[in-house]
């Protein structure tokens, strides 16, 4: 459990359009240990999914990997993402009604990938799709059906099918519940984790949900504006978040306790900034309810591997 | 004789969008039921009856009331006894509904009347003309289709690259010039100027008894080129073009990015994954456009003098010989429901949810 299987170290994905180059993610640095599951949280154009697309070289132009490494069980990988891609790291994406080939039987796409990576004659490949069916609670002899004839957390189950049918050593989940019924999604992220705990694979899961984040991941890191704000262990960041960023997540997420009824949610104010418009300093600064001056003029590093925040300074 | 594509597009568009349409269904997964597949092909089957007679009432209309065919056959001075006998035989008498069914009757047996012009029967006049047209359609269809085809997703995979750009810039001249002045161009630089190939005619033809085919010798095949580039270079922009568009939309799509996720090369998922999915509407295209292949090659058979059906239409317009135009309506109408009974089972060949849900449809009735 305390092996680093993945390690991004300063990764950076920059735009180029009109208005200059854009950085999507800035200066990036964390890593998963073996078996782990780690929560990526953040509001939308925080730079999570570019964070999980560039670690397999999925960015499509013009965005790019600028700077940075990633290290995957000790080996710098960034030059050839691709030799990773579905081997070693495979994703789950957002939408399971879009994320299957419509005109493909299920089988034919479990197997063509089974085929692709694994050395395994043609039987075997189709015996191993019909266990991954099974293993996802799909029964077997539905191999030679259609996409559309599956309902959306069927689909996604066939996704996390996919996703684990080449024994892969970390999945990437990129919001794998949030276009699902909420009913639906806890079977689905239950059984996700729990295959995933039984094969030791680590899980980046990407989410904006907070609730998600609690029920299913080992650490947290928060996201802002493409650059990490906070990291630690579920535990430690949801009961004393140390940067204001996670305090005011944390206060907006609603509850469905007796208490809360009738109560307005807490709002973060203002909104993030567009990124070409980042302010100086620390990019939360203008939301922030206890900014000081530094915050202004001087970018905080992240400090105690815990918050890149200037109050941590303060209070050590 | 150019189609419009985005006449089309509102019936392509729908199609796709059934994707999102997520209803679980039971019934015959991935194999195809043969009982409810033939009663699918049965009603299409008994659409295409329908709209054969809507095409055979206007070919008879003008063959009834276009011009007298008692003048046409007779001539204005002949007496009114002959006259008289020759409206008895032709039953123009009767009722309309029962010349129609009696022109219905007649047609179905490939009984078309007299050529008024040669007086052979036309129903073997076109028979003897007919092969040499399918053969040039044949021919300009292949070339359209696969290199078409072929083009549009090269272009689509190298959007940046010089030589796509090079030919989707050329493939505007293809849409723009019109086909006369392509044929003209080509027997000028082919024919006149290096004298490659022949400039008109089928060269030699073999007989195989019901049929004279140009495939068999070598200025036959020489022949087929120039008036099969001529007539299928529109189509084949076209269908380039068509491609291009199709599978740029389909690579945007997250099945294609989940895809890549998995590992998969970028032939499986050029190749196996998108191009399949760009198929549907190329197919449409496609298959219309080989039916205009067939029905417009009046010009380009006039260009290289080829001896087809298409010839033979522009003579009869020339001289209003009404029972061989009359007939050729007939021939091209026939020719575009086929195509377009063709066009959709291959939908259903192609896509899985068009098929499950016509399935349903025909359960449900």
């Amino acid at each position: 459990m305390t092996e680093t299987l993945l390690e991004l170290k300063g990764l950076e994905v920059t735009f180029k359009t009109r208005r200059g180059t854009l950085k999507a993610v800035d200066d990036l640095s964390l890593s998963i240990k073996k078996g782990e599951i780690l929560g990526i949280v953040g509001e939308s154009g925080a730079g999570k999914s570019m964070t999980g697309a560039a670690i397999i070289g999925l960015i499509d132009p013009p965005g790019r990997v600028s700077a940075g490494e990633v290290w995957f069980e000790q080996e710098r990988v960034d030059a050839h993402p691709e030799r990773l891609r579905g081997r070693q790291i495979s994703m789950v994406f957002q939408d399971p009604l879009t994320s299957l080939n419509p005109l493909r039987t299920v089988g034919d796409q479990l197997i063509e990938t089974i085929l692709v990576h694994m050395n395994v004659s043609k039987s075997e490949a189709v015996q191993r799709a019909r266990d991954g069916l099974a293993e996802v609670g799909i029964d077997p002899d539905r191999l030679n059906a259609y996409p559309h004839a599956f309902s959306g957390g069927m689909r996604q189950r066939v996704v996390v099918a996919l996703a684990l049918a080449t024994e892969p050593k970390l999945v990437i989940a990129d919001e794998p519940t949030t276009a699902l019924d909420v009913s639906v999604q806890a079977q689905v992220l239950d059984l996700l984790k729990k295959l995933c705990r039984e094969r030791g694979t680590s899980v980046m899961l990407i989410t904006h949900d907070m609730g998600v984040i609690a029920q299913t991941s080992d650490r947290i890191a928060v996201m802002y504006a493409g650059r990490l704000a906070e990291i630690g262990s579920t535990r430690e960041v949801l009961t004393n978040p140390q940067h204001p960023y996670t305090q005011g997540l944390m206060a907006s997420t609603p509850s469905v306790d007796a208490k809360s009824f009738g109560k307005t949610l807490f709002q973060i104010p203002g909104s993030m900034p567009k990124l070409d418009a980042l302010p100086n300093g620390c990019a939360f600064n203008p939301r922030c309810n206890q900014v000081h001056e530094r915050c202004r003029t001087e970018r905080p590093p992240l400090m105690s591997d815990r918050a890149a925040c200037w109050l941590m300074e303060t209070a050590s | 004789m150019r189609s419009v594509p985005s006449l089309l597009e509102g019936r392509n568009r729908p199609l796709l969008r059934y994707a999102r349409r997520d209803r679980p269904l039971e019934i015959c997964e991935g194999s195809i039921n043969i009982g409810a597949m033939l009663l699918i092909i049965l009603r299409r089957l008994g659409q295409s009856v329908f709209v054969l007679f809507l095409v055979a009432f206007v070919s008879f209309m003008i063959f009834r009331y276009v011009g007298n065919p008692v003048d046409n056959l007779l001539g204005q001075e002949a007496s009114n006894d002959r006259r008289d006998a020759l409206i008895e035989a032709l039953g123009l008498n009767d009722p309309l509904h029962v010349q129609y069914f009696s022109f219905v009757g007649r047609a179905l047996q490939f009984d078309f009347g007299i050529s008024y012009r040669t007086a052979q029967p036309v129903a073997d006049m076109i028979l003897q003309r007919l092969p040499a047209t399918l053969e040039l359609a044949l021919v300009s269809a292949i070339f359209a289709i696969v290199l078409g085809v072929v083009a549009g997703v090269y272009t689509a995979i190298n959007r940046r690259g010089f030589i796509a750009n090079t030919i989707l810039s050329s493939s505007l001249i293809g849409v723009s010039l019109p086909t006369f002045l392509i044929g003209v161009l080509l027997i000028w630089v082919f024919s006149v100027e290096l004298k490659w190939l022949p400039s008109f005619g089928r060269g030699e033809t073999v007989d195989l008894g019901f049929w004279k085919t140009g495939f068999l010798s070598v200025s036959g095949l020489k022949s087929l080129i120039l008036p099969g580039i001529t007539l299928g270079l529109y189509q084949m922009t076209l269908i380039m073009r068509l491609t291009r568009a199709e599978m740029l939309e389909v690579l945007r799509q997250d099945y294609i990015k989940f895809a890549r996720a998995r590992g998969l090369s970028d032939r499986a998922v050029y190749f196996s994954h998108a191009l399949k999915n760009t198929l549907v509407p190329v197919v449409t295209i496609a298959g219309l456009q080989l039916g205009s292949i067939v029905a417009f090659a009046i010009i380009t058979e006039t260009v290289f003098q080829w001896p087809g059906v298409g010839l033979m239409f522009i003579n009869a317009v020339y001289f209003v010989d009404i029972p061989v135009m009359s007939a050729y309506l007939l021939l091209v109408g026939t020719l575009f429901v086929i195509i377009n009974l063709i066009v959709d089972l291959l939908y259903l060949v192609i896509d899985p949810r068009l098929r499950d849900g016509q399935l349903k449809q025909a359960r449900g009735q």
